[in-house]
């Protein structure tokens, strides 16, 4: 009798062969992803694990197993390194700062590229396929060839000498080109029907906007928070390039990531103290992505389909 | 250089409200119904968004266009120490070229960065997402790891693998091949390794990214075709080739366009871990240092815009290659 016929006989019946085979198959899969997995998060376990020690515990366990492993025989020393870093470094006066921008070019950001969007998506008038050529035209400029005349511009504008010069950290950032164009496509599948209630209610249109069009955005409008929120709390070289640098290891208006960076040439810094200042300054990141998880996975979703 | 400014903006206000001036106009002599308060209320919300991009992204363009044929220095910004000087800025480029100064490896370190990083991001991140796209339990487990170096800025990156790949006999990756009898090598300084470096260290943060949309690409695809294709007796591989491959066809187009354009404008990756060096240096460290540091904005924006036609080639090349063929 062959395994065909016996399944035929016994629907429940799983032939042993195969079944030994899919579990051999499944070790060997677990094996595989366990073993990429490595290569992905040892550097991550890595910099957690050195914030924890002193100096002579990361030269100690480094080339061995240990160095990925939080050092728990010492914990007299366990938190030290971020004492350091928030206690003499002011780390946290940094990402105040960066919060501050992320948050107001956030609430900005959404209003204005928002009301650009519904304008080109549910107004009528002849001039919008110009305006949505020259949006797909300014998405493909690089950034490269306007970053030098565009700092040029914030200095004449703003001089760049005094606490102004949050605005040119500020004022870029809120405008979005592609933002424009992913609040285009997005309100343009809202049927017109909900809007057309409303109006006839005398709601004007930029009630309508907040009232209506936000509220039924809600996954595009939190993905672009988040990733306008990742764009400012990750920015370095233009709020370093525009910020005032006084030089005495002190940096006011500094966002985060160019102050990790200033902090990286104080002298007598140390490893410990340097893997926890680049532990404090992903965290919100992380943190970030696992909160909006859902929302950035449909926005993939929509992010690919127009191209 | 502030009356150029006014006078540009001048003009594109004047486009603007020619715009608005031919909607009103066309409103009257066409047939199909377009209101007035209709018009009037766009135009008055688009403000916003108009007015700044004015200012930082069509005015930089402009400017950016403009100046690469001027000798306009950040040190002397006055209109009367700004000079047309017609192509002597891409006559200087070439020549710098020729002579292999600092253009030619920045240009050559960065071709060679994008040909080796492109297929290689692309390539892991297409794996991983097959890998994952499955039901088995844990692949969630396995997606958090690939994704999360993207969780972490260039500039953490950066500083977590100087502290990686230090020289110092005792630093990580030395630390490890010593394990296996290997000596000490200076990974970064080493100027055969340091693109190959780069490439891995921006793979490793990067790919995950790309790996989340070709997964949710792969959910799109169509299941009835797998089973057809099961029916007519097609393996793995082959539907892999007839189903997988055109059902992720714009998908791949995307991010193959995405992952080109990150890659030409890599710049944090060599500032960080190098420093301005010939071995490492790429376009737009090259277009920042001499626009920034040394202040020769005229120079370094002709650079942009000779790396702008350059992209733009190939990202056009690219799309009429890949493209969805017109039937």
């Amino acid at each position: 009798m062959t395994n065909r016929d016996l399944m035929r006989l016994e629907p429940n019946f799983t032939p042993c062969k195969k079944s030994t085979k899919k579990i051999v198959f499944s070790i060997i899969y677990y094996v595989i992803g366990a073993t990429i997995s490595l290569f992905f998060i040892l550097p991550l376990l890595y910099m957690i694990a050195a914030s924890t020690k002193s100096e002579q515990s990361i030269a100690f366990s480094n080339g061995t197993i240990m160095m990925f492993i939080p050092d728990f025989t010492d914990l007299g020393h366990f938190f030290t390194n971020y004492r350091v870093i928030f206690g003499d470094y002011d780390i946290w006066k940094y990402a105040i700062n960066s919060l501050i921008y992320a948050a107001i070019v956030i609430v900005f950001n959404v209003i204005v590229n928002g009301l650009a969007g519904y304008v080109l998506a549910k107004f009528d008038f002849p001039a919008k396929g110009f305006f949505n050529f020259i949006i797909l035209f300014l998405i493909v400029v690089p950034v490269e060839t306007s970053i030098i005349p565009l700092y040029s511009i914030a200095k004449q504008m703003l001089g760049l000498r005094n606490n102004l010069s949050i605005l040119a950290v500020i004022l870029p950032s809120v405008i979005s080109v592609f933002n424009i164009f992913l609040f285009t496509q997005f309100f343009s599948s809202i049927p017109k029907e909900y809007e057309e209630a409303m109006h006839i209610d005398g709601s004007s249109r930029v009630r309508i906007f907040f009232d209506l069009i936000l509220p039924l955005s809600k996954p595009i409008v939190a993905t672009t928070m988040v990733f306008t929120f990742i764009g400012v709390w990750n920015d370095y070289v233009w709020p370093m390039m525009v910020l005032p640098n006084t030089g005495d290891d002190s940096w006011p208006l500094y966002p985060i990531q160019a102050a990790l960076t200033s902090i990286q040439s104080i002298e007598g810094i140390t490893t410990g103290e340097i893997m926890a200042s680049l532990v404090v300054t992903s965290l919100p990141i992380f943190v970030l992505y696992a909160a909006a998880q859902k929302y950035i996975v449909k926005g993939f979703g929509t992010a690919g389909l127009k191209m | 250089m502030i009356i150029v400014a006014l006078l540009i903006l001048l003009g594109l206000f004047v486009v603007f409200m020619g715009t608005f001036i031919v909607d009103i106009i066309k409103r009257i002599h066409s047939e199909k119904k377009y209101h007035v308060r209709e018009i009037i209320t766009g135009y008055m919300l688009l403000i916003p968004a108009v007015v700044l991009a004015f200012f930082f992204v069509v005015l930089p363009i402009f400017f950016s266009l403009g100046y690469a044929f001027t000798d306009f220095d950040l040190l002397h910004p006055n209109l009367s120490d700004i000079h047309y000087i017609g192509f002597e800025n891409f006559i200087a480029l070439i020549e710098e070229f020729k002579n292999h100064g600092e253009i030619y490896y920045s240009l050559r370190n960065t071709a060679l960065f994008v040909v080796l990083v492109v297929p290689l991001q692309i390539g892991m991140a297409l794996l991983l997402a097959l890998f994952c796209n499955n039901k088995r339990p844990g692949t969630t487990i396995f997606k958090i790891c690939f994704f999360a170096p993207v969780a972490i800025s260039l500039s953490v990156t950066a500083f977590l693998w100087l502290v990686i790949l230090s020289p110092n006999p005792n630093g990580i990756m030395n630390a490890i091949l010593g394990n296996f009898g290997i000596d000490a090598q200076d990974f970064l300084g080493n100027k055969d390794t340091v693109i190959l470096w780069m490439v891995v260290i921006s793979a490793w943060q990067g790919c995950g990214y790309q790996m989340l949309i070709f997964l949710s690409a792969l959910g799109n695809v169509r299941k009835d075709l797998y089973e057809a294709a099961r029916v007519d007796g097609a393996n793995v591989f082959q539907r892999f080739f007839t189903v997988t491959v055109p059902g992720l066809r714009p998908t791949f187009l995307y991010i193959l366009i995405t992952v080109f354009i990150g890659a030409c404008r890599v710049m944090i990756q060599p500032m960080l871990l190098t420093g301005y060096q010939d071995r490492s240096m790429t376009l737009s460290y090259y277009i920042y240092t001499q626009g920034f540091t040394y202040r020769h904005v005229g120079y370094s924006c002709a650079v942009a815009l000779m790396m702008t036609i350059i992209m733009g080639t190939i990202t056009f090349v690219q799309r009429k290659l890949l493209g969805e063929k017109k039937k």
